[in-house]
């Protein structure tokens, strides 16, 4: 097993044991929860990757019309109305506002377009020639720029879920191969050290065991011997005189 | 009786202008340039028209800058001419340029109004435009200082004043006063045509008088038509409907009161050249064929605008049938322009590989 000897700094108590234990459950509810998210924001960024497909495809066809409509303008027109048209526009028709979107916690932000009705800046340009040209070229142009709107959007919320994602599973990954086979091997050990103790302890009173037995026999023995020794003094006792002794004294005879 | 002195001063202008005529695209040409396959193939095709022109441009030019190298041609071969000319040819070859300066005016009058600097703008003029006065426009700051003095020295005064005041020119829309300016002009190049010792009852005058009318009218037309759904009131745009040509007075007092483009067609109906070419665009069925997702004009047949490209070319064509006339030149100017227009859009539609429509330019030889 990769990191075998890969373990947090613990003393391996039974209180700490708990707490691993406690972690390990964590460990593990958040790795699934966690990668049901990521399996929702693939879901998500696969769907985007299709659409951001299409819309750029739509783009390069509009984009290609707009182009042309523009040169049907300098056609009609036979001339550069470019800076007349840039000096003439006042205020933007065409306007985006941006609202949130709220996929499994991770806010999309969404661009929306829409025209403010009767602001025509260049209503005029072409009023001798090409007019009907100009607005058409603004229509094809208005909805190619609708076409990068959509795009856009696609693409920011592409990059900001690409980068959840890659959190995300970082996460995930994270928690498998190293949270939890740490934690686990935090416990392998805590409960092989808790064995280990326990058998030491077992060797200890066993030897505590054996030593008091020892002991035990060996003041026995001594027990035993002493009586022995004390019954024979007890026989030589017999012949010590008490000095003090009430007992008569045999008289010395010298 | 015209052509008895003719050939003293204008033989060898006419002269030249017949030659720059055989010089134009004719169908064969653009037959070849429709079939070219990259920009390069399209500058070989016109290297027989505009070879020395056309040289100094990298290798697959951008639309514009061929565009912009073909004019250059036309603005160089109009400078000769103009050089040759003398008496009432020059000054029918500055009539001829005013119609450019009154563009570019209006294109120094918008960067005015905006407070940009307006040298910059000198460059996008354009170059038939040109006038000696006309950087002075530029050192104005305000609207009123270039009003009171410098557009009164530049050759156009005369139709600024009276129809514009300096307010005009600060409130009015640049379109209408360019429009303005256009029907002023077109009115005085009429008069100047048929009144003029040198110019009255000679092909000159009968020849600008239909072109004159023919550009008048389309103009009317195009404003009437371009005016519907803007800002733009009746009053005033009657006001920009130049007092000649074949519509007026009964046909432009009819198009001040049209409000759709059914009304247009009703009041072109008294001009049968008009009411073909709105009959066959369809706009007389009221389909204005905006909007759709094809992006262009009706794909399928002429636009109205097309037609009156087509027709102004005929008439341009029919002048060369005429002799002792300096009208060739005018219609020259005319025919160089749609070529320019008309290879433009061949390249355009070649770089951007649109080949369906490509046959939409005009051609008259």
């Amino acid at each position: 097993m990769s990191g075998a000897g890969d373990r947090e700094a613990v003393f391996p108590t039974r209180q700490s044991l708990g707490l691993m234990k406690n972690k390990l459950k964590g460990a593990e509810t958040g790795h699934s929860l966690l990668k049901r998210k990521s399996e929702a924001l693939t879901k998500r960024f696969r769907e985007i990757t299709r659409r951001i497909d299409e819309a750029k495809r739509k783009m390069g066809r509009v984009m290609q019309i707009a182009a042309f409509s523009l040169a049907e303008v300098t056609y009609a027109v036979g001339g550069d109305i470019g800076y007349q048209i840039q000096e003439s526009a006042k205020a933007a028709r065409f306007r985006v506002r941006t609202k949130q979107e709220n996929v499994s916690g991770v806010f999309l932000p969404q661009f929306e377009s829409y025209t403010t009705e009767g602001n025509n800046d260049f209503g005029l340009t072409g009023l001798g020639k090409g007019g009907q040209q100009v607005q058409r070229c603004r229509e094809t142009y208005a909805r190619a720029v609708e076409t990068l709107v959509e795009l856009a959007s696609l693409q920011t919320a592409f990059v900001i879920l690409d980068e959840v994602i890659k959190v995300v599973n970082r996460r995930v990954n994270a928690i498998e191969h190293v949270i939890i086979p740490r934690t686990e091997n935090t416990i392998k050990y805590i409960n092989s050290e808790l064995d280990e103790l326990d058998r030491e302890e077992f060797y200890r009173l066993k030897k505590v065991k054996n030593n008091k037995q020892r002991d035990n026999a060996a003041a026995e023995q001594e027990e035993l011997g002493k009586r022995r020794g004390s019954d024979k003094e007890n026989e030589d006792d017999t012949g010590t005189p008490d000095v003090l002794g009430e007992r008569e004294d045999n008289d010395v005879i010298f | 009786m015209e052509g008895l002195f003719f050939n003293v001063n204008g033989g060898f202008i006419e002269g030249i202008v017949r030659g720059y005529r055989n010089s134009l695209l004719t169908g064969q040409n653009y037959g070849n340039l429709t079939q070219c396959e990259t920009i390069d193939d399209v500058k070989l095709q016109l290297a027989p028209a505009y070879g020395d022109f056309l040289a100094s441009l990298p290798p697959n030019p951008s639309t514009s800058s061929l565009a912009n190298k073909t004019t250059d041609k036309l603005v160089a071969e109009f400078r000769y001419l103009q050089a040759q000319a003398t008496g009432s040819g020059a000054k029918f070859m500055e009539y001829l340029k005013y119609g450019y300066m009154i563009d570019n005016v209006a294109l120094l009058i918008t960067g005015t109004l905006h407070e940009r600097d307006t040298r910059e703008l000198l460059e996008r003029c354009h170059p038939l435009g040109w006038f000696e006065t006309m950087p002075v426009l530029c050192v104005a700051t305000n609207i009123e200082e270039l009003y009171n003095s410098v557009l009164i020295e530049t050759p156009l005064a005369p139709y600024f004043k009276g129809s514009l005041s300096h307010q005009d020119l600060d409130e009015l829309n640049i379109e209408i006063i360019r429009n303005t300016l256009y029907k002023n002009y077109l009115e005085d190049f009429y008069r100047f045509v048929n009144e003029h010792p040198d110019f009255s009852n000679t092909p000159t005058s009968e020849i600008m008088s239909e072109v004159l009318e023919f550009e008048a009218d389309r103009r009317a037309i195009n404003i009437t038509m371009n005016s519907f759904g803007t800002e733009l009131s009746k009053e005033d745009r009657q006001k920009l409907y130049p007092s000649f040509g074949r519509l007026y007075p009964e046909g432009t007092l009819m198009l001040s009161r049209a409000e759709d483009i059914e009304g247009v067609g009703l009041a072109v109906s008294g001009v049968n050249d008009y009411k073909t070419f709105f009959d066959s665009s369809g706009m007389g069925q009221g389909v204005s064929g905006a909007g759709n997702m094809s992006g262009g004009s009706g794909s399928d047949g002429k636009s109205l605008e097309d037609m009156f490209y087509q027709k102004e070319m005929e008439i341009s064509k029919n002048a060369f049938t005429r002799q002792f006339t300096h009208a060739v030149i005018y219609a020259w100017v005319k025919l160089r322009e749609q070529e320019i227009r008309n290879i433009t859009w061949i390249a355009e539609c070649i770089a951007q590989n649109q080949k369906e429509r490509i046959g939409n330019y005009i051609s008259v030889f």
